[in-house]
């Protein structure tokens, strides 16, 4: 892994995407604090406003990269074992496009409702 | 005092064992002394020693749990019973005697050496002070090892960490106004194993017997290489 | 089992500054260069080495190699050779050079050169105001010149024998030397080195004494080699004391402390040396440093409870100038004195610092051993370093001296070796690797006896109070008597350990035997020169001798033999310095 694969890269990502995650999570603690929206209807508008709707895409593949260095990285340091860190490193990969089609998916059904 | 010290004999032992020792304990003893002691009461203990004044980086060893050269660790500082054993994570050849074989390939592996590409002047190439201090805390590393062997991330990836000294040691040159190779030390060090496995975990840093910090040459590699990305 | 063997052009033992900057020349050759060294090369005792090197730049005050020469022949009390002079003051210009261009992290001046602090002894215009001459690297340049030596041999791809300890020199019927044999520490195995030539640069022998500034390894493993193997050590009754070390530890305390302004004084707040050096003061020559202390403890002037040491006062410099340039001083008194010493004065006292003595050589390296009334070159031998005398520092050593030495001859060693490399090894002597395996078989004898410790102890206690700051004859003698005594006794030691794997037991008790063998070097030299001349100091025979003693001592160990050659007063390419008094 180490002769191509990223180090520099890896480690920006994993500080700007805590970054944004950071700054979203505060954003959305604190519309939930001031202003709470009032039933199902209410979330649905919020989530169909494209401003709302494209950050919320990039909060979510903001969590997935991070979410992939920092597996990356525990499986880099504690899975010796070739065959083994493969498979887990491919289970994770698949895991993570798994949710984030899921979450992507809910997105676009928020807007076509 | 009580000390307890790890022993291993290859000739005789399958894996090491404690032996206990009592040492009378002057005022001003360093832990050196102390392990000098022990050998005169039995000559077939064996661990490294040389200048006892902590310039040689020959006698680091784990005491009480951390990593300490025991030419200048007073033994009053110490908890007893204390506990003395070879550094973690090497292989051990004989009690306190460990195989830094390993260390020394990756010191290696950063080219440690000043690169200069232009023609050399006939005296010396001008460095102002300011640009010689820039190489305070970082030129005086005595290789003794505490740091990296106090490392988590050295421990899990030996082979393919360059571990705390070394990067100390890189950016040692990157840092000295004289070198000529920034581009080919950065790129050397590209890659998720041979500097960003540091975790910013600081062991080194408490480690180190000399006072410094690896953990922040580290820091400056990153944001050179950042610098120089963008 | 069959003894392994490695054939090299050249072989290196030991892997200080001298030994480091003899391969660095070969190992950006063709030529192929193993050094041996029974420490990991920066642990070598270079690393030590704190005030700096000393070099005529004239960056901070006018200079000249010339006047740099002065100062060593008046230093050695005229009894260095000034033909190895000259060169060595000539050469230490672009030596220091080449250093910085190889990395070293010298501490700089405001205008970007090299920052020169004063040391003791060293003049402007032959023997004028003080010089500004010494190169350093904060107080830590010994560790910035050995590291940067073996980062350029690592970049050379030299091939390092780490750990490996040196047993014996092979040397055939011709005289000729054919390499080494060593052991590996780590498995306790022999190995045979063949070589064309081979270099000693094992550094000095200061563990002789009880009280020293040298480390565990400073042995006298080249020189005993050397004595061993028929060749004489020559002006070993030269042992320089430094006058500051830490009382009652032995640790340097740099003279760079008095070269940046610190100043000694005794229990009355006195400055001592206004008193026995008017002119120079504290920044005199070190011989006549360390005899001002010890006289001022003897005379009852001396500080502390039991008035065994005086105090080096160097607060008054200030945080700043402490922090910048003496920052190791500082670590080293705090931890083993517990004084911080830029608030109190640190209590010192003179301790058991260089061998200005060692195996002789021309000033290219080569070993020369007596031969009839003359004496010729050892064929493929050469000393560099503490080892060697070539002899630059005559009776007495001037601070900053000693790293110029080990870089100027290491290198000299280097280019001479590989101008007369020879086209083929010669054919190996049997007989003399059997009797180089038989000095570490002695080793297997089993049994009751003697410990190494015991006698190594009473050894070096011995040499400290008989061959010491002052020599009287009745106590040489006395102490002639006691080491014969205990050199005879060496027979009787048992090793209780004789495990294989990096055996330090074993290891100890090979280099006891070389203590010792230089121990007698010391004490049968210092006995029968009659005169007090640089470090050699007779209260008996106060004065110097020029017209009896103006040379070199040579001893042998056969029987203690002790010879004598003429100093070489004929410099170069200059007058000769001639003798007068030496004042500071």
């Amino acid at each position: 892994m180490s002769r191509k694969a990223s180090g520099l890269k890896a480690w920006v990502l994993q500080r700007a995407t805590a970054l944004y995650i950071g700054l979203f999570t505060l954003a959305l603690l604190g519309v939930l604090l001031f202003d709470p929206p009032h039933g199902y209807a209410q979330w649905r508008d919020g989530f169909a406003d494209p401003l709302i709707g494209i950050a919320t895409l990039v909060y979510i593949v903001s969590i997935l990269l991070h979410a992939w260095v920092g597996v990356r990285d525990v499986l880099i340091d504690y899975v010796r074992p070739l065959g083994l860190r493969v498979t887990l490193l491919a289970l994770v990969v698949l895991g993570l496009v798994a949710c984030g089609l899921w979450a992507s998916q809910s997105l676009i059904l928020v807007r076509l409702v | 005092m009580k000390f307890l010290v790890s022993r291993y004999n290859p000739d005789r032992d399958a894996k090491p064992h404690m032996q206990a020792f009592e040492v009378e304990v002057w005022r001003g003893m360093m832990l050196r002394d102390a392990l000098l002691e022990i050998k005169r009461q039995d000559e077939s203990f064996a661990f490294r020693h040389s200048c006892g004044e902590g310039v040689c980086g020959s006698d680091g060893v784990n005491v009480n749990g951390s990593n300490r050269l025991a030419c200048i660790t007073p033994v009053a500082d110490l908890k007893a019973p204390v506990e003395i054993r070879p550094f973690p994570g090497r292989p051990i050849i004989r009690d306190l005697v460990v195989d830094m074989s390993q260390f020394y390939a990756q010191y290696k592996a950063v080219e440690p050496w000043l690169v200069r590409e232009d023609p050399m002047p006939e005296q010396e190439i001008l460095q102002s002070p300011a640009e010689r201090d820039r190489l305070d805390g970082l030129y005086e590393c005595i290789l003794c090892g505490c740091c990296s062997t106090a490392c988590p991330s050295f421990w899990w990836n030996p082979d393919k960490f360059h571990g705390p000294q070394a990067l100390l040691t890189a950016w040692r040159f990157l840092a000295d106004s004289r070198d000529q190779a920034t581009e080919h030390r950065l790129d050397a060090l590209e890659g998720p194993y041979r500097l960003f496995r540091c975790h910013t975990i600081m062991s080194c840093v408490e480690a180190c017997p000399k006072g410094l910090n690896p953990t922040r040459a580290i820091g400056h590699i990153k944001q050179l290489m950042l610098e120089k990305a963008i | 089992m069959a003894l392994p063997r490695r054939r090299f052009d050249a072989l290196i033992i030991g892997a200080g500054g001298a030994g480091l900057n003899a391969a660095i020349q070969l190992a950006d050759t063709e030529a192929r260069v193993a050094v041996v060294s029974k420490v990991f090369p920066t642990r070598s005792h270079t690393v030590a080495a704190q005030g700096g090197v000393n070099a005529a730049l004239a960056n901070v005050l006018p200079d000249n190699w010339h006047w740099h020469m002065y100062d060593t022949v008046k230093g050695s009390d005229w009894l260095g050779d000034q033909d190895a002079i000259e060169y060595m003051c000539r050469e230490a210009i672009p030596t220091v050079y080449e250093l910085e261009h190889n990395g070293v992290p010298f501490s700089r001046l405001d205008n970007g050169k090299i920052y020169q602090r004063p040391f003791g002894g060293m003049t402007q215009n032959f023997g004028g105001e003080q010089a500004a001459r010494t190169c350093a690297a904060a107080d830590r340049t010994g560790h910035a010149i050995l590291h940067t030596l073996y980062q350029q041999n690592l970049r050379a791809r030299t091939h390092f024998f780490d750990e490996y300890f040196a047993i014996d020199l092979i040397r055939d019927q011709e005289g000729a030397v054919l390499g080494a044999l060593v052991l590996e520490i780590e498995t306790g195995e022999p190995l045979l080195i063949e070589a064309k030539a081979t270099v000693l640069a094992t550094g000095g022998c200061g563990q002789v004494f009880r009280t020293t500034s040298n480390a565990h390894i400073n042995t006298g493993d080249g020189m005993a080699m050397a004595l061993r193997a028929g060749i004489p050590l020559m002006d070993m009754e030269f042992f320089q004391f430094h006058p500051t070390g830490l009382a009652g530890r032995g640790m340097l305390i740099t003279e760079g402390v008095r070269g940046e302004g610190g100043y000694l004084i005794n229990k009355d707040g006195e400055r001592f040396m206004e008193r026995s050096a008017p002119h120079a003061k504290d920044l005199a020559s070190r011989d006549v440093v360390s005899r001002a202390i010890v006289t001022e403890v003897k005379e009852g002037r001396g500080c502390g409870p039991r008035g065994d040491h005086v105090l080096l006062k160097l607060d008054h410099l200030g945080e700043e100038v402490i922090a910048k340039r003496l920052p190791g001083i500082r670590e080293t008194g705090r931890i083993f004195s517990g004084v911080d010493a830029a608030r109190e004065p640190l209590p010192v006292f003179p301790t058991a610092h260089y061998a200005m003595g060692g195996i002789p050589t021309d000033r290219h390296g080569r070993v020369l051993a007596p031969v009839g009334t003359g004496e010729e070159v050892v064929p493929g031998l050469y000393a560099a370093g503490e080892c060697a005398c070539v002899s630059v520092h005559g009776g007495n050593r001037l601070g900053g001296n000693s790293l110029l030495d080990i870089l100027v001859f290491g290198r000299a060693a280097g280019l001479d070796l590989l101008e007369h490399m020879e086209a083929h090894h010669r054919p190996m002597d049997e007989a003399s690797v059997d009797r180089a395996m038989a000095r570490l078989e002695r080793w297997d004898r089993k049994g009751e006896g003697l410990s190494v410790r015991e006698l190594r102890d009473a050894f070096r206690a011995t040499m400290e109070e008989h061959a010491g700051v002052f020599r009287t004859e009745a106590v040489m003698r006395e102490g002639l008597d006691k080491l014969r005594a205990l050199r005879a006794q060496l027979d009787e030691v048992r090793l209780q350990d004789h495990s294989r794997v990096f055996n330090t037991a074993r290891i100890e008790a090979l280099e006891l035997e070389n203590l010792i063998a230089c121990g007698m070097a010391i004490a049968v030299s210092a006995l029968n020169r009659k005169e007090s001349r640089g470090a050699h100091s007779r209260p008996d025979y106060p004065k110097r001798d020029d017209v009896n003693w103006m040379k070199h001592s040579l001893y042998l160990m056969e029987d203690d033999h002790l010879d004598y050659k003429p100093v070489q007063t004929k410099p170069l390419t200059v007058e000769t310095f001639p003798p007068k008094e030496r004042v500071y």
